[in-house]
């Protein structure tokens, strides 16, 4: 994939490094990580900070079992999100409204909460399992409207999928207003509170251990779906050449609806365990933008499942860290965020040099 | 076609290093990996952080949430200044800290940080934050917590008991303000600029347009005429300008109240000031003068630092006991009592709401009713939603409905429940679903 870039001073060139050694990569992470740290350590320094202090509150959420706990639980629906988004990217299919099918996932089990508490259907022990169906499927069929327009009718996935998400969001907006309010709420938007046979916690009673292997048992999914399965196979050959996924004789059409609901269903779980994991009950912006972190996510794990899983904790790490920053050493919000996004960033731009190196030839050098 | 671009793929390898190597800034510490062997499967056992007992030289740690930046200059600021109030009055050793802009998802993870930080009270000061503030009270039951704006709490009897609520009110003040748009305005319209339709805004957006209709009647015999332009947020300088201008241009407000957590709509209303245009609005929580001076009729004030400095009292001497506070105009002032108006402390700072200073716009015989009502308030002696705060007409909504007569109320129109008594009780305030007739536009049902 060579990226030139004409200059004055000559043409700049990108390629791809061949045959470097596990040392070379390994210590040119360390130095992308020591250049991040010093990066933020300077900007601390700046604000009049002590940055070795500030290193320690960072590193010291993924010490503390409660705060790593915290930062687990925040992560499973980024997680569960970026394993469907690796689906989907694996498709070519570009993806951008996990927000939304979380969100549609939140309403999906809240509806059969409600159906339930206000209607007695189905037993106590039936809740859970239908919650998980429920969720997967509408989050599928949210996702499903933008496939289907792309299977159809070649309709970019990009615009409806994004703007889906502003759709689901008012859902809940209007649910949570009126038909879903809780009476008992004195006419706050919220639903009723989950009763506990519908919350996430059945695994030593932690949202966060019953989430993981949520991740875990959705990573598996992927990873068999993907590497073991026709349908997975399929997805992958229509990832990298519909032409040749269509002479090969695969059903595109088919494969890019299967691919879409999947995408959206494993979303759609994720939301289940924002209301019955995180939050307990439906209200207005439950999600603070997890389905666009999942992006994030997905495209730092390579859309390896495996991968995802601590990839997210790493990320739900970094969320944790930065508040606990915030807090300790009373830096702003934004600062925080600054350190956070200065991590990623050299981690990102290091693996880039590690496996790329820019040429620069002179007018006339090159050739082709 | 693909030269000039990174491929997918290309980039995706890039990324997929990039975790790992993230992963390796974790492992750096040895931390991730061995926990995660480790604690996933040994059973969950509750983790507590060493405290030691605080005595004289152990300072009290306490810590706050905060839904908004403390810049915002309306409610989070409001809270900063409260705590910075309670640790200057507080007397003995006290460390507090904050965690602002939390996403109520997140509430969460700041109340585990906090405590990881030694907080021995904690305070979490948004409606969105009041379920998870139920929960980690049940978690940590050596710890106390106080959430502001809600209804739960070990007293209400839905919390456990180390949680309790707090709230300071301000629908009194929004009445008087109310007073002081329909004694100035000339259009005979005034705006609203609303958040979300929630009970708290709608029984401030009710209260407002009854003091106004109050005064404007009074003045001129017709009825006021508001609009309500809703932007279904806390914080949205932005959106707030727009739906303020909106309410100036098309609708020919004079006179724009507010919730929202910024002074962007007084700051509308000075730039018509200034270009020679009347147009009046008020402080929100803080006291917002200063983005306003010529347009700034009156407005309402909060100081939560009494009701914090309470809190830190009774963590600190164990006499903790669940309460659920609802402060009004009066509560935590050394002089409850009604004074006489020449004496009158309104537009004073006293207790935890209180009213800005008044403009001299206003005219006097007006400044002394809105004085005379301030005052009657301090003892319960006067009540915005009764047939008094009406000039003696009943409170209809706007189907014509009676809500508030002279010997009974209707509690909510979602319950349609009947009680006896001529004032607004506190349920009816808490689930105000219905507004005034003199509103324009309808409640949006959404």
């Amino acid at each position: 994939m060579p990226f030139t870039l004409e200059t004055r001073l000559g043409r700049i060139r990108v390629e791809r490094r061949v045959g470097y050694g596990r040392l070379y990569s390994i210590s040119m992470t360390l130095l992308s990580l020591a250049i991040a740290l010093l990066v933020a350590g300077l900007i601390l320094a700046s604000l009049g900070l002590d940055p070795v202090a500030a290193f320690q509150v960072i590193f010291g959420v993924f010490m503390k079992p409660s705060l790593l706990l915290e930062s687990i639980k925040q992560s499973i629906p980024i997680c569960l999100a970026a394993l469907g988004l690796s689906i989907a990217f694996k498709m070519n299919f570009w993806n951008i409204g996990a927000e939304g099918q979380l969100y549609m996932g939140m309403i999906a089990s809240t509806g059969i909460v409600l159906l339930h508490s206000y209607y007695g259907l189905f037993n106590e022990w039936a809740i859970m399992p239908l919650m998980l169906l429920a969720s997967f499927l509408l989050g599928g069929a949210w996702c499903l409207i933008a496939g289907a327009l792309k299977a159809r009718l070649g309709v970019n996935e990009i615009l409806p999928t994004l703007m889906l998400n502003y759709v689901a969001m008012l859902v809940v907006e209007f649910l949570v207003h009126g038909p879903w309010r809780d009476p008992k709420g004195y006419g706050f938007p919220l639903s009723i509170p989950f009763p506990d046979y519908a919350k996430l916690n059945f695994v030593f009673g932690e949202p966060a251990y019953t989430g993981l292997l949520l991740s875990v048992l959705g990573a598996a999914a992927v990873f068999l779906l993907l590497e073991y399965t026709k349908p997975g196979f399929e997805i992958k050959v229509v990832g990298q050449s519909p032409a040749v996924a269509r002479y090969a004789g695969i059903r595109v059409r088919r494969t890019i609806l299967l691919g879409s609901f999947l995408s959206g269903g494993l979303a759609g779980i994720g939301g289940l365990s924002i209301v019955s994991g995180i939050i307990g009950r439906l209200r207005p912006g439950a999600s603070p933008g997890y389905g666009y972190t999942a992006i994030m996510v997905a495209a730092l794990a390579g859309l390896n499942p495996w991968v995802v899983i601590v990839a997210s904790i790493f990320f739900g790490g970094l969320l944790t860290a930065g508040g606990a920053l915030q807090m300790s050493m009373g830096i702003p919000r934004a600062a925080a965020q600054m350190i956070q996004a200065i991590i990623f960033l050299m981690i990102l731009v290091g693996e880039f040099i590690k496996r790329y190196k820019i040429v620069l030839e002179k007018p006339g050098v090159s050739g082709s | 076609m693909r030269s000039g671009k990174i491929s997918r793929r290309a980039f995706l390898g890039v990324a997929r290093s990039a975790a790992i190597a993230g992963v390796v800034a974790a492992g750096a510490v040895g931390a991730l990996a061995g926990y995660l062997g480790g604690s996933s499967a040994a059973p969950p056992k509750t983790v507590t952080t060493t405290m030691t007992v605080p005595g004289v030289a152990e300072p009290l740690k306490v810590g706050y949430v905060y839904v908004g930046p403390v810049g915002d200059y309306g409610w989070s600021y409001g809270h900063d200044r409260g705590r910075r109030w309670a640790d200057e009055h507080f007397g003995l050793p006290v460390k507090s800290f904050y965690r602002e802009s939390v996403p109520e998802a997140e509430v969460g993870s700041a109340i585990e940080t906090l405590i990881d930080e030694g907080a021995k009270l904690i305070f979490t000061t948004s409606f969105g934050y009041m379920d998870a503030t139920a929960e980690y009270a049940e978690k940590y039951p050596d710890r106390y917590f106080v959430h502001i704006s809600g209804y739960r709490s070990g007293a209400a009897g839905n919390a456990p008991e180390n949680m309790s609520s707090a709230f300071a009110e301000f629908y009194q003040l929004y009445y008087l303000n109310g007073l002081a748009a329909g004694a100035v305005t000339e259009t005979g319209v005034i705006g609203y600029v609303g958040a979300y339709p929630i009970p708290e805004v709608v029984r401030h957006i009710n209260a407002f347009v009854l003091g106004a209709n109050y005064a404007y009647k009074k003045r001129t015999g017709k009825n006021i005429k508001a609009h309500v332009n809703w932007i279904f947020k806390w914080v949205g300088p932005d959106d707030a300008r727009k739906a303020a201008i909106a309410l100036v241009e098309e609708k020919n407000c004079d006179v724009l109240a507010f919730t929202e957590d910024t002074p962007a709509v007084l700051q509308v209303a000075e730039e018509y000031q200034k270009k020679g245009r009347k147009v009046w609005s008020f402080s929100h929580y803080s006291d917002m003068r200063e983005y306003g001076p010529n347009a700034h009729l009156t407005g309402q004030i909060a100081n939560w630092g009494p009701i914090y400095l309470d809190f830190y009292r009774m963590v600190a001497t164990n006499s903790w006991r669940s309460v659920d506070i609802w402060t009004r105009i009066g509560d935590y002032t050394p002089y409850k009592w009604r004074r006489p108006v020449e004496q009158s402390t309104a537009g004073q700072p006293e207790g935890t709401v209180y009213l800005a200073p008044l403009h001299p716009a206003i005219p006097s015989e007006w400044q002394l009713l809105i004085k005379q009502r301030y005052e009657e308030m301090k003892e319960l002696l006067f009540e915005p939603f009764s047939v008094e705060g009406n000039l003696g007409e009943p409170i209809r909504d706007q189907d014509g409905e009676v809500m508030i007569d002279r010997d009974k109320i209707i509690v909510s129109k979602a319950s349609g429940e009947v009680r006896s008594g001529g004032r607004a009780d506190h349920d009816a305030l808490w689930s105000m679903d219905w507004f005034v007739e003199y509103i324009e536009e309808p409640l949006p049902k959404l």
